[in-house]
């Protein structure tokens, strides 16, 4: 049996709708309108434990919903969650003593003092015995190079230093699966580096099954071998990241410098064309269409001052699939 | 992990040493006010219904000390709504212990406690110039008040934190049962209408954590129930407590 069985959950959100003024306002304090939301639709999958699972898709599609209720937050409307045999809201303290989340948009440390006392409350409401605390903190502390960091007053610090208090936060508990929501938004190259080390490294040492969304498409090329995708509430791609690879690899985006103006191309391959500043930008699929093939279509017909061409990046990659999946 | 939180907090709250000095004092001032009023109302009459200035003060004493204490202590609790609103709350639900209990622990509103010392200087001052031929059974009664005084603001503010999770508009009705009930708490109820004595005995027990009790201690009456009416707090705690349980398998949470 899979470590984490999601069964068909959906969650309806009832939206009081409320036009502005204040004879609406009163109006709205005696009657309410709704308007039902379906958040999340019907969604199951399973999830093994040790995976890194990257659960991607774009705003509002309803990755944070799912994942607060696979952290107990919220109630589905209809369908199952079972965790290492357990429930998350009904079981739900013993449930999250098993589990960490970071949201990354908001903090768990105390604003106005140093994160280290935070540390020492998580220590009384995890109810950890003092060598597992100091050990635990002490390992996290080094991997995460936060040593001088948790003695200074949160507010003072940067985004990437807090950013790295909250995991440790999350963390010190030693949860067996833990759940980031967008983990490295907002971080320069070099918090990002040190957090998704980070997260490889926790997941090889101590087994830790890895739930993130995020934007970041980096992060999912380095972290995760399998993605979710959702859309509209609804999973549109569940499998790993090389066949997604492998499906849209054979993209290869080609920009033409050219001053002339470049009617339809009646071949077959291109699978997107645009104009930009001072030229085109294609998308062929080099599996239909060489690239030579169609570099010399277009040199024949009109003169090119420049050209590039790349691979397409796991964003486009990614981006496709929104257009694909329309949405 | 109380101490641990209000440790916290309070070093959170001396961050900005100034600002909580300043604060002290005005809410030190700012509500003698109050009893000055009681005061000078009685410059006018002798007493209101039979019941003199230091009863008065005393009902009156017993009533801000509840209120003070949960406003001091429970602050977390009153200001339910920006827990749900900044997501405090989801943080909550993903550690192991009870929500409420966390709500409490969440903040202190440290400047408020001088408002409870207050309440016992002024409680103390009525209680020296009544006289009060003191035995156990009334030293009992008193207790059971304060502590009544306290849940029963408790309950109210669990009950509009409920509230919170339909929605975090209107919460108007939340002054209108707590501030609203309290003032007129702070006087015997004997002296409003029927209706008014009803509700504030029945619906929310202002009067049997106050009224009755105050009676039994003050000697107005010897029936030995009125001094366990405090205990009907508890009963005004059950649904308090079921809706906020209620409110939380609602819970929405907000986008983030």
């Amino acid at each position: 049996m899979s470590y984490i069985i999601v069964d068909g959950i959906s969650k309806t959100f009832k939206v009081t709708k409320r036009n502005s003024g204040l004879k609406s306002a009163l109006k709205s304090f005696f009657k309410r309108e709704y308007v039902l939301i379906d958040a999340v639709k019907n969604i199951s999958f399973e999830i093994e434990k040790g995976e890194i699972v990257g659960y991607i898709g774009p705003n509002g599609a309803g990755k944070s919903t799912t994942i607060k209720m696979l952290s107990g937050i919220l109630l589905p409307t209809a369908g199952n969650i079972k965790v290492n045999g357990m429930n998350p809201f009904a079981d739900r303290r013993k449930y999250v003593s098993n589990i960490g989340v970071v949201f990354g948009q908001r903090s768990q440390l105390a604003w106005d003092i140093p994160a280290e006392d935070t540390f020492d409350l998580l220590k009384d409401i995890y109810k950890l015995s003092d060598e597992k605390y100091e050990k635990n903190k002490s390992e996290l502390v080094n991997l995460l190079d936060i040593g001088e960091i948790i003695k200074k007053p949160v507010r003072s610090l940067s985004l990437g230093q807090r950013m790295r208090c909250e995991i440790a936060a999350s963390l010190l508990h030693d949860p067996k699966i833990l759940f980031l929501d967008e983990p490295t938004i907002g971080l320069d190259a070099k918090s990002k580096k040190i957090v998704r080390d980070f997260i490889l490294k926790i997941n090889k040492e101590r087994k830790v099954t890895v739930i993130l969304t995020t934007h970041d498409m980096m992060d999912i090329d380095k972290l995760a071998k399998r993605i979710i995708l959702i859309g509209k509430g609804q999973i549109l791609y569940d499998g790993s990241l090389e066949k997604l690879k492998t499906k849209y690899g054979s993209y290869k985006k080609i920009t033409i410098n050219t001053k002339e103006n470049i009617s339809d191309i009646k071949l077959k391959g291109i699978i997107s064309k645009e104009k930009i500043d001072n030229g085109y930008s294609f998308v062929i699929d080099s599996n239909i269409i060489t690239i030579s093939k169609f570099i010399n279509y277009l040199s024949n017909r009109y003169s090119i001052n420049d050209m590039d061409i790349d691979n397409e990046g796991i964003d486009d990659v990614i981006l496709k699939l929104y257009q694909d999946y329309e949405i | 992990m109380f101490f641990e939180s209000i440790k916290m907090n309070i070093k959170s709250q001396l961050e900005y040493k100034s600002s909580f000095i300043i604060n002290s004092i005005s809410q030190f001032f700012i509500f003698f006010t109050f009893y000055f009023m009681i005061i000078a109302l009685f410059q006018k009459f002798n007493n209101i219904r039979g019941f003199t200035v230091y009863e008065v003060l005393l009902c009156f004493s017993i009533i801000q000390f509840g209120f003070a204490f949960t406003e001091t202590f429970f602050r977390g609790i009153d200001r339910f709504e920006d827990l749900i609103i900044d997501g405090r709350l989801d943080r909550y639900l993903v550690r192991p212990r009870g929500i409420l209990f966390q709500t409490l622990c969440s903040e202190i509103d440290l400047v408020k406690i001088f408002r409870i010392i207050q309440a016992l200087i002024i409680m103390v001052i009525a209680l020296i110039k009544l006289d009060i031929t003191w035995n156990i059974l009334k030293v009992m009664v008193l207790i059971f008040m304060m502590i009544a005084s306290i849940l029963i603001f408790f309950g109210l503010f669990v009950l509009t934190a409920s509230y919170c999770f339909i929605t975090v508009q209107g919460l108007e009705v939340k002054n209108l049962l707590t501030d609203g009930g309290k003032n007129l708490a702070q006087y015997p109820i004997s002296i409003y209408r029927k209706g008014v004595v009803f509700v504030f005995t029945f619906i929310i027990p202002y009067g049997f954590i106050n009224y009755y009790p105050l009676l039994y201690f003050l000697g107005k009456t010897n029936n030995i129930l009125y001094l366990f009416s405090p205990f009907m707090v508890l009963l005004f705690l059950i649904p308090c407590l079921l809706s906020f349980k209620i409110g939380l398998k609602h819970y929405n949470s907000v986008g983030s």
